[in-house]
């Protein structure tokens, strides 16, 4: 399982191969912060699918968020496909909605690290 | 109209290892499998899932939402059934009869109907026994559980399916198809039980606007409570991701357990649902979280409780 410390990193570019996704539990925070790298980017979202009111997490198994081609994010319970750069629902029952992007700071390291690391507790 | 229930329900998928990788989990048995051309998986008496790639030329054309079900195979009872089916369906709409016997048509939304005499195979296991005080259902010596007992998926049970027109999905299943209504949850829509099959249902419509069209989850009976935690728990220990459950439903009383999956819709494990038969009064209820369940649970991790502080299980652990 991976960790998240007070400073809001989460990993190293380097442990995250391009086109690769992961889910990572921040403390704080009910539903986990996904990280996808692709084409350049890296991209942070909320692990909650838009589909039901409050969201519902969206991995088959731990870190699998990608559709089969690994060209969207999948919610796996209902098929729905999100674009991986503005998080947009493209098809299925959230068609239209979007994913909550969640800001991420790279440092000169290499370090991937939550912009603002949540300081009370979700609900 | 004779019918049971799904025998085979026909997927093209987008990612055909990765459904094999968590069917295998889940339990069925797979046949003829190839990562290129996908495969069966089947249930204890041989009702089950086939998995094809999404463009997979063999199958049925894809309903314009992009659902990954593409057939529901039907299973009757016998050749008279399926021949009642014939007639009853071929008043309005072509119905085409297979090399193989089987039949094949639409229904009013769309979705892609077969019809076969069924080849479940009745199964010669016993049910969960539970013991309560004055009532042992047990033998004495017998276990209630052990870490490494089967629990495999037995039949399939039933579908969900989000439909645009509910009323037009009701009026097909029930008057031309016989199916009785059990339940219905206001808002989503009604439970239906096929003639030949007692279970409290095998279909579920939820009401949706029209892009969503398609199926929402599939289950598949387990032999009971027990067995229905030990396979669920054994899929989060594994890092499978639980959508909803442990619970048990209200309407049928079946115990349930669904989890996401690369077929693009939540897989169930369920035990111990009611049974109907003609003389039952069908319920309604508001649909909610109050209706849809008479108690729901959360896994964690195995813990138990130890000596003293600092002990095994203690605050450290």
């Amino acid at each position: 399982m991976s960790e998240v410390t007070d400073s809001g990193f989460l990993c190293r570019l380097d442990d995250l191969a391009e086109g690769e996704a992961r889910g990572f539990d921040v403390p704080g925070l009910r539903a986990k912060v996904i990280v996808v790298r692709r084409g350049g980017g890296v991209h942070g979202w909320r692990d909650l699918c838009p589909h039901y009111a409050g969201g519902t997490p969206m991995a088959w198994k731990r870190d699998a968020y990608l559709n089969g081609a690994r060209t969207h994010l999948a919610c796996h319970a209902h098929g729905a496909w999100f674009e991986i750069e503005t998080g947009v629902c493209v098809q299925g029952p959230c068609l239209g909605k979007r994913l909550t992007r969640v800001p991420l700071r790279l440092d000169d390291k290499g370090g991937i690290h939550l912009e603002r690391p949540p300081k009370g507790r979700e609900i | 109209m004779q019918i049971i229930g799904p025998d085979l329900l026909i997927f093209g998928v987008d990612d055909v290892p990765a459904c094999h990788e968590f069917l295998t989990a889940y339990g069925l048995e797979t046949t003829d499998y190839t990562p290129e051309k996908g495969g069966t998986f089947l249930a204890l008496d041989g009702t089950g899932l086939v998995i094809r790639a999404r463009n997979d030329p063999s199958l049925p054309p894809a309903l314009k939402t992009g659902s990954t079900l593409r057939l529901q195979v039907l299973g009757v009872v016998d050749e008279d059934a399926l021949n009642a089916v014939e007639a009853e369906l071929s008043r309005d709409r072509q119905v085409l009869r297979l090399a193989d016997g089987s039949l094949r048509t639409q229904d009013d939304q769309g979705f892609e109907l077969a019809f076969r005499v069924t080849t479940r195979k009745p199964l010669d296991l016993p049910g969960e026994k539970v013991n309560a005080p004055y009532a042992p259902a047990r033998a004495a010596n017998a276990l209630g559980v052990t870490q490494d007992m089967p629990a495999k998926p037995r039949t399939l049970s039933h579908l969900v399916l989000f439909v645009p027109d509910i009323e037009g999905a009701v009026g097909f299943y029930r008057d031309r198809l016989g199916f009785r209504i059990t339940d219905t949850l206001t808002g989503a829509g009604p439970f239906l039980r096929p003639q030949a099959n007692a279970d409290h249902h095998t279909h579920f419509f939820i009401r949706t606007p029209p892009y969503m069209q398609g199926i929402e989850h599939l289950a598949f009976h387990l032999g009971g409570p027990t067995e229905l935690m030990l396979a669920g728990s054994r899929m989060m220990e594994q890092g499978y991701e639980s959508f909803w459950g442990p619970g048990r439903h209200k309407f049928g009383s079946n115990w349930f357990w669904y989890f996401k999956s690369p077929l693009a819709c939540n897989v169930e494990f369920d035990a111990d649902m009611d049974t109907h038969d003609d003389d039952w009064a069908p319920r309604e209820a508001p649909m909610g979280p109050e209706a849809s369940q008479a108690f729901l649970l959360q896994w964690r991790a195995k813990w138990a409780p130890g000596g003293g502080p600092g002990g095994p299980g203690g605050p450290k652990d």
